[in-house]
Parts: C-alpha cells; structure tokens; sequence
C-alpha cells in the first residue's frame, strides 16, 4: 500500500490542506498570521463548495473553513437531492431568482466534474380534492417563474405510468426533467476542482471568533489556529446565525427544522420512476417517495419537528411511523421490510425575510461580510446562490480578474472500471455495492479520512448491509493509508472512533 | 466465456461440502469462488466449540471444522478462486466473476449458490436515535475481535439473543468489557439453550427477555440507549423507558440469506425462509441450479449445512450426468399447524430426504407429521431450533407413483 503522506509530497495530487496537515503547510498559528487570502468562505456545504470552486475561476487567493472531515458533511448529506424545477419557489422570490437555470448549470458541471446527474420525471399528486388547488398553485408558480411544459394529468394516465400509485390518485401535474444528484459528492468534486485552480480547503477547522483590524482585515480564528482574509463569506448553513453573531450581526435568527429520510433496497429500482410528491397545501408538511440518483427508492419528509439544536439530526420513532404512513398514502405497497438506512436533516428558515425565502446580504457592519442564510431548496439554488455572491462581492471591492489558466475539467481516476464494461475489473471490497479496492485507495488518496468519508465518496458501505462486511477492511484502508492505528480511525471525525485496541 | 461442469459460488461449509462431494462423485470440471481472501467463510471467526457434534461426534471450533473440509478440496485438487466476487449470474447459468486480474464468464452445466447469509441492522429493525460510532451488528464484532484482533468497545448492550449476540457477549465478557445486558424482544431466547446456559448463565451476564431497546443516544459515539418492556400487542411500552449507559450497542436481530444473485437469475424465492424454491435434490424452479447453507435458509448447526451441500452436489453430479428426469413439478409441502418453514419446499426425486422445519411458537412436548409419510415425536419445540425429520426414501417412492402433483401438509402438534 503506498503512503499518502509521502505520495502527495511527491506527485502534488493532494488537494486538502486538511487541518492537520497545517503545519506542514506552513500555515499555523504564528506563521499563519502572514497568510492572508482575498476571500475566506466559511462552510463547505453544497453552498460553500460551489462558490469556492465559482471563485477559483478568478485572480485571487481564497479558501474555504470547514468544521467538519470533508466537504458536504452537514445538512448537504442529509438533503432530498433533487435539482428541482423552478415551481417550489413563489414567484418574485430571491429563491426563484437564484433557482432558475439551476438544471442547465447542474448538466454542464456534471460534464466538467464527471459527477453524476441523472434527470427524471415529477408527478405533483392530487390524492384527494383539498391537495388541487395546491397541485395548481405550484404549476402557476413554476410558469410564472418561466418553467414550461407542465401537464395536467388524469388519475388513470397518473396510474399507466406509475402503476404503483396510491390507486385514489385524481390528478396530478406532471413534468420532466428533474435533475438527482449525490450532493455530498457534488460538494467533494467541486472542492477538489476550485483546489487543483488554487484555492485552499481547510478541514476539521471549526470558526471560534471573527476579529476585524485596522489594517482592514478580518482574522478568523479557529480551533487549528488563525487566518486573516479581506472578505467572509459566510455558508456556514444552520450555523449562519452563529458565525453572523462573531461578525457582530447579532439580529439574525433562524429557526431550524427537522425531516426524516428512508432509503429502500435497490432491489426496489424500478418500483417508481418518477419523483412523487403530494400536493398538500401545508408548507410544514413534505411528503415524497422517488428514485435517488444511484437507483434506491427514497421517502421522506415528514411533518417537520423542531430540533434540540443544530446537531439535533436523530430519528425518532413518531417520525418513522409517520414517513412510513405518508409512503403508503402515495405508495401503498411500499417494501417496508427493505428500508436500509434512514436518517434526518435540518433545514432553516431566517427571520429577514418573509414566508421563508433567502436572504442573502452583506453585513450591517461591513461590505466586505456576506451572509447566506438559504433555506430550502438549497441544493438546486447553489449554483445560482455562487452567482449571486460573487456579484455581491465585486460591489463590496473585490477586483475580479478571470484567470487565464482556469481548468473547469476534473480528472476522475477510472480506478478499476473499464469504459464501457459493465463490471469492473478489481478486488470488490463492498459486496453490495460492487465497489472496488483502487477505488476506495482512490477516494483515501482524494482526502476521505473517516469511515463515512468513504462511503460517501465512493458508496462503499451504503448498500443493504450497511458495511456489515467491509468496514474492518477500510478501516485497515485509512490506517494503512493515513499511518495511524485502526483504532484512531474515526466514523466521522473526532470523538467518533469506531473501534478499541485489546488489552 | 469459459465453459465449466460445475461453478459453486461460496466456500463456506455449504460450498465446501459440496465441492468435496461433487469431486467424488466424478465431477472433474469444478471451480469454487469466494470473495475473501480464505476459504471456509463465516466459519473462521467462530472460535468458539460446538461444530462437528452431529458429524464427526468430536466438538470442534469453527476454523478446526473448516479445516477438515478444505485439507479435502486440497487433496482432491478442486481449484478454489478466492478474491473473487460473482458479480452477476443469468438466467442461462452464464455466470460473470470478477478479481484483481480479470472478469471473466463462465457457461455451466449446473451452479450451486452457497453465498450464506449477512446480518440483519439497526436499520432494518428501525431502532430509532442518533447515528454514532459503536453499533455492530454482532457477526460484524466477532470478526473484529477474533480476525482483526480489536474491541468493539468496552461497556456493552447486545439486542437479540441470537446464537452469534450470546456466544459475543461471553466473548467479550472473556476479554474484560462489561455486558450490560441481553435484551430480547421476546419471552424465549432466541438462539439455542446451550448457549443461553453456557454463555449468558455461566457469566452471569442479564438476558432481558420481553425487552426492546428502543432509541440509541449520543452524538459521536453511543452513550446510552433505552429500553423498554413489550406490551402485549408487541409494541414497546414507552412508560417503562430507562436509559443503560453504555459505549457499544452490538445486534443479533437476525440474518438473511444474501440471495441478491439467485434474485438476478430469476429464481423462485420462498417467503418464509428468504432462500429459493428447492426440491429433495435442492435443486432450484431453474434446472441445474442448485442452494444449499444458509442461503437456503438460516441453519442454527453447521453439520446439517455441510449435509445439504452434499445433497446439493449429488444433484448437481446427476445432472451434468444426464441421469436425472426432466425438471418437473413433484409434491409440495404446505405449512400445516404452527409450522414457519420447511426445506426443501418439494420432492420430485425418490431419494431420502431429510426435512428441516421450524416451528411457530415453541411448544412443549410435540408430534412433527408430514402426510402420512413421517412423524416424530420431539419434547419441546422452539423457534430457534430446527427439527430435522427425515423421509425414508421407499416413501419417496411411493409418494412419487403415480407421478403428479400433490400437496403433503407438515403439522406441528402439541401433545
């Protein structure tokens, strides 16, 4: 097995300036204080991640703070992963400003990045007379904001095309062209991507405090030691109003919300095809089932519950119960007994704006501080969002001059995987999946550091046996790899240690 | 493509067995595939005793029983690829395997599938919480401890009292972490009464019988769970909820049998048991597809799995002979009086069979019936463990002339 550490010295192919490796970068505490970037994003979320990579197209020394292991690891993993049409968003809304194209620049960067995109189709179910208006409600919404192609369905075509359905179903409008994505491996490319352009990424490196100067800088400090930058982008998420308070924004609130995700066996591919929602007129309230960009069925949301905290991501029975229910309200056959995995993710709303949109703006106490309080759907406005903001950073001062060797292409190492081979030619490592053992060294090499980190690079333990059989193995992998006892090798960052030494 | 007489897909005791007797039936063309980079399976982190009582009357650990079989496929020269997954498998028995080398496609005269079974999750039994570090699966744990050489953790809560939780909790007892508890949903254990006795009872380690735990805390690693009693209607009782502080939740919930391949194939699966449709051959609704082990359906004893690879290899030997009829569609059996499953599902050949049912709900003293073909009378009867009945082969006969089908009703009866 080789060596990263020593592999990256050599070839260069390491992107991460990951927390620990700071002082071998030479940017820690007393030397640190010379460093100084043009712009400092804190949070690598989907958010953060795409305006990185946005800002890596122009002269300027930037970087991104991430508390977390990797890129993508908050609120972005746990999100429906939809790049939805333009009709969830009312119209005249900075959210439907930021959505709209949303497809078109998911398409292009799937081409650049080599990241998956797939698109599929949406019924907006009526399953009983209350849920019309609301159905209708939403395609006005979506025509308004300049979407087109939206049909009016009648229960019996709805059930042609989905036989599964709810057989009550009286209507729905339906459209195509739904993007789905893996949004924690859109977050990792587009990070790697704006690195290999000169960006820097900094892991595991959590923001404690902001400090402006006289010398017109911000210093940042953080528990692996400080920075200084001229603008703070803040993407910190659900954490927004944390960071904005360190900034001396103390007038934002937002208040957090709670939804709760299953993932179905791939043995049950193939059960819809369509992403199907209903369409109640209860905003508190999502109720979808659909396919996932790498063919599991999903179901969520839920009646939204109101976390303890940001970290508050646990799933209680009420809302499995309730998740299950509304499934079988739109699927009533739903494979139960081949749930996988379920999980919860936050969503927040910020007290600025009204009826829930974004509010994305410089602060009161300086032009050179932005704050992105985004809501949902995040995911599908992030492209336009990194627009915005790189707008709203060239009105605060900060000279733009495009790069002339900007490089808008990722190599994606084809790892075991012959082109055009149905199976690949390796050591399978994760037996639900298929994934290979070049492909998990792969990732590792790549900046995976934790046993999560892999899985939601490359997939390895996210099958039907929930790393039943292979995690022993990548642990062995990240021990080897990073030169650290198995023992310290952590699920998900520190505290997280999955397994203890034999005395 | 690479033409093959025989592919069995998994060397654990199933394949193994089979293997070995498919060699000595004068099968020359044979190739075993297995993932790991060993042969002998699940087999080789079982280091505690118990294997081999039935077959060889000596009590053996699990790599001493694996042993014995693999110094057999050695000596008999049956070539065994390990590192090797099959990835896919058709309906004409083309199978596609693939290792660090190559991918490579094999057309053969008959498969026997003996890919085991894998451990049932938190997920799949919906134990609500947080997602922290320090939840196994216990046959997860074992090969942590026994294979790899680390702990799971130190304070422990085992779910499920399973044969592989019990025999853990005694292994991690043995190695100074504190067993907490056992906690199962039910009023009866749920693996064999040996292992209840030698390894809860003899290490005073609690078994919590009518208990669930029903939600796991702590945000990066597991600091307690809770548990509750069962209600009557099966449902946790939420009033009598109290927290056990621990670091490690491990779970023996159950297995299923990995049948994702057979799936692939198109094959008959049975409900009740989670493997395929099979005969007294074991042979599968495809000719020349053969199951046996645990991807059959879950055995609590090796030796009986090792006895079904045999049964599967001669089956599979009679038919790349060419001396078995035609597939046909023999007598069914049906799930009688407080029977849960039976195996095989069919006789079509006349041949003695042995039977493997489970019963319902346990019972005290019984009368096991199949037809008027066998009975036998047994003095207590579990879920968790399997009775074996066995049909002599002169009623096989019978039973099969004239030839069409026919049901034959398998009861359970407490005396």
């Amino acid at each position: 097995m080789k060596n990263i550490s020593e592999d990256r010295e050599k070839s260069g192919i390491f992107p991460f300036n990951s927390a620990c490796d700071c002082d071998k970068e030479g940017i820690r505490d007393g030397e640190l204080s010379k460093a100084v970037f043009d712009v400092v994003v804190i949070g690598a979320g989907i958010v953060g991640s795409m305006l990185l990579r946005e800002l890596s197209r122009f002269e300027c020394e930037i970087a991104v703070v991430e508390q977390f292991p990797q890129p993508g690891f908050g609120v972005t993993k746990s999100s429906l992963s939809y790049i939805h049409r333009n009709h969830f968003n009312p119209p005249g809304t900075l959210a439907a400003k930021l959505c709209a194209g949303a497809r078109k620049a998911f398409r292009k960067l799937s081409d650049e990045l080599r990241v998956d995109y797939k698109e599929t189709g949406e019924f907006l179910l009526a399953l009983e007379p209350s849920h019309i208006p609301q159905m209708m409600k939403r395609k006005q919404w979506g025509e308004q904001n300049g979407e087109t192609g939206f049909r009016i369905m009648k229960g019996s075509e709805v059930l042609r095309r989905e036989p599964e359905v709810n057989p009550a179903v009286l209507s729905a409008v339906y459209s195509s062209g739904h993007g789905m994505i893996y949004p924690p491996e859109w977050a990792f490319a587009l990070v790697e991507n704006a690195c290999s352009n000169g960006a820097h990424a900094f892991f595991g490196t959590k923001v404690i405090g902001i400090a402006g100067n006289d010398d017109g800088l911000f210093t940042i400090h953080t528990g692996n030691g400080t920075i200084r930058s001229r603008f703070i982008v803040n993407a910190a998420g659900n954490k927004a109003a944390k960071i904005a308070s360190m900034t001396g924004d103390d007038g934002i609130e937002l208040t957090l919300s709670r939804g709760t995700f299953a993932i179905f066996d791939k043995i049950h591919s193939s059960l819809v095809r369509n992403i199907l929602y209903v369409g109640g007129g209860d905003p508190a309230v999502s109720q979808v089932v659909g396919p996932t960009v790498s063919g599991n069925l999903i179901l969520g949301l839920g009646s939204f519950k109101t976390p303890d905290s940001t970290e508050d991501t646990k799933v209680t029975r009420e809302s499995l119960d309730e998740i299950i229910a509304m499934g079988r309200d739109i699927v009533p056959d739903l494979p139960v007994t081949d749930i996988i995995t379920f999980f919860a993710g936050i969503k927040s709303v910020n007290n600025l704006e009204e009826g829930g949109d974004f509010h994305i703006g410089y602060s009161d106490l300086s032009r050179r501080v932005i704050h992105l309080l985004i809501g949902s759907p995040g995911v599908t406005a992030s492209p336009g969002i990194a627009r915005h903001v790189i707008d709203l950073l060239s009105d605060g001062g900060l000279s733009l001059v495009e790069k002339k060797l900007f490089d808008s292409s990722r190599e994606k190492k084809e790892d075991d995987w012959d082109k055009g081979q149905k199976w690949p030619c390796g050591r399978i490592v994760c037996r639900c999946e298929n994934v290979t053992e070049a492909t998990i060294q792969n990732a590792i090499e790549r900046g995976a550091r934790t046993i999560d980190g892999v899985k939601h690079l490359t997939r390895a333990g996210m099958g039907r046996c929930q790393g039943g059989f292979c995690e022993g193995r990548i642990i062995r992998y990240l021990s080897e790899a990073l030169g650290i006892e198995p023992t310290e090798i952590t699920k998900k960052g520190e505290g997280s240690e999955q397994i203890k030494g034999m005395e | 493509m690479i033409d093959l007489d025989l592919a069995v897909i998994g060397a654990g005791p199933a394949g193994l067995a089979a293997a070995v007797r498919a060699r000595k039936e004068g099968i020359r063309d044979i190739v075993v595939f297995d993932r790991d980079d060993r042969p002998g399976g699940i087999l080789n982190q079982c280091i505690h005793t118990g294997f081999g009582l039935l077959r060889f009357d000596e009590d053996l650990t699990g790599p001493e029983y694996a042993y014995r079989f693999v110094t057999e496929v050695n000596r008999l020269k049956v070539p065994v690829e390990l590192g090797t997954a099959v990835v896919e498998l058709a309906k004409d028995r083309i199978l596609t395997a693939v290792n660090g080398k190559k991918a490579s496609k094999y057309r053969c005269r008959a498969i026997i599938l003996a890919m085991g079974c894998r451990e049932r999750t938190r997920n799949a039994v919906m134990i609500p919480g947080t997602r922290p570090a320090g939840i196994f699966t216990a046959g997860k744990a074992q090969r942590l401890m026994n294979i790899d050489g680390y702990l799971p953790g130190k304070s422990i809560v085992i779910l499920g009292s399973g044969d592989i939780g019990m025999i853990m909790a005694r292994r991690l007892a043995l190695e100074g972490c504190e067993v907490k508890a056992v906690v199962e949903k039910n009023l009866y254990a749920g693996g064999l009464i040996r292992n209840k006795v030698q390894c809860l009872d003899d290490f005073s380690i609690p078994l919590l019988l009518g208990h669930t735990v029903t939600a796991i805390h702590g945000e990066y690693r597991v600091e307690k769970v809770t548990i509750c009693t069962m209600n009557e209607g099966g449902e946790p009782d939420e009033r009598t909820a109290k927290d056990i502080e621990c670091d490690t939740l491990l779970l023996s919930v159950g297995l299923i049998p990995e049948n994702e391949l057979t799936r692939m194939a198109g094959i008959g699966m049975d409900r009740s048991t989670g493997g395929a449709f099979v005969d007294n051959i074991l042979e599968t609704e495809t000719e020349g597809v053969f199951s046996c082990g645990n991807v059959l359906h879950v055995s609590d004893i090796v030796d009986y799995v090792s006895l079904e690879g045999e049964i599967a290899a001669s089956g599979a030997a009679g038919r790349i002979r060419g001396v078995l009829s035609e597939k046909r569609y023999g007598k069914r059996f049906v799930s009688g009086r407080n029977i849960r499953q039976i195996v095989p599902q069919s006789i079509t050949q006349e041949r003695e069979t042995p039977l493997f049912i489970r019963v319902q709900e346990p019972t005290g003293p019984a009368r096991i019936t199949a037809g008027d073909i066998a009975r036998k009378r047994v003095p207590v009867a579990r879920p968790s463990e399997m009775i074996e009945l066995t049909i002599e082969k002169k009623k096989c006969q019978k039973l099969l002339r004239p030839p069409g089908e026919g049901t034959i009703e398998v009861n359970c009866r407490e005396e």
